[in-house]
């Protein structure tokens, strides 16, 4: 429900109608590709032992993600 | 039960995961890593506790180690010979991005139904005609998080 994907505006638009949604955030394949690299290019790694607050913000400032709705 | 051995168990369900596709049960555990049944029960607990990965609800069962899910879902992805099942969009691409491998993505448009095919080669996204879409602000993820 949080995380879809869709082939145009017009069927996010239609989707966000008919849910009687608001527009969260939206990502080109490109800008999902790097926030994906980004957020889980370490996951597999036995050091990974999460993140903390900062460490998350940061990342979300590295991709340009600044706006309220990445605010924590 | 030490930290390490909590991170060691992680690390494990993620190997199991990346080498199955599957996620280990609990019961998995206590020959593994020398521990009864209820110490592999209280550290799944305690992992799902600290968002290390997630339970479905009532049981030990494991539900998600993002990107990966245990179950199956509309975000299909084949790498490495195997075929995932990812929790959503994002970690559709998630999962080549964390096995470091070449993936393809089929999913589809949550609207039209239209399938929506991605391909990840050496480390790049190829162009596609689809988009993703975020509903929830970040602050509120991880409230209900199978519903994200």
């Amino acid at each position: 429900m949080n995380m879809l994907f869709f082939r145009s505006e017009e069927a996010l638009d239609e989707w966000l109608a008919s849910h009687k949604a608001e527009r969260g955030a939206v990502f080109s394949i490109q800008q999902l590709w790097e926030l994906s690299q980004r957020w889980y290019q370490d996951r597999m790694s036995p050091e990974y032992h999460g993140r903390t607050v900062k460490q998350v913000q940061e990342i979300f400032k590295e991709l340009g993600l600044t706006s309220t709705f990445w605010q924590i | 039960m030490d930290e390490d051995t909590l991170w060691e168990i992680r690390a494990f369900v993620y190997q199991h995961f990346a080498e199955t596709a599957r996620p280990p049960g609990v019961d998995e555990i206590p020959r593994r890593f020398a521990l009864t049944h209820a110490e592999a029960v209280s550290a799944f607990e305690e992992l799902h506790q600290r968002h290390a990965l997630y339970l479905q609800p009532g049981t030990h069962a494991i539900l998600m180690a993002n990107p990966f899910s245990g179950v199956e879902t509309p975000f299909r992805v084949r790498a490495n010979g195997r075929t995932y099942f990812a929790n959503c969009a994002w970690d559709s691409l998630g999962i080549p991005a964390a096995l470091h491998a070449d993936a393809e993505v089929e999913a589809a448009c949550a609207q039209s139904g239209e399938p929506i095919r991605l391909s990840v080669t050496d480390g790049q996204v190829r162009k596609a005609e689809a988009l993703a879409h975020f509903l929830i602000p970040f602050r509120h993820w991880y409230n209900d998080l199978p519903l994200t």
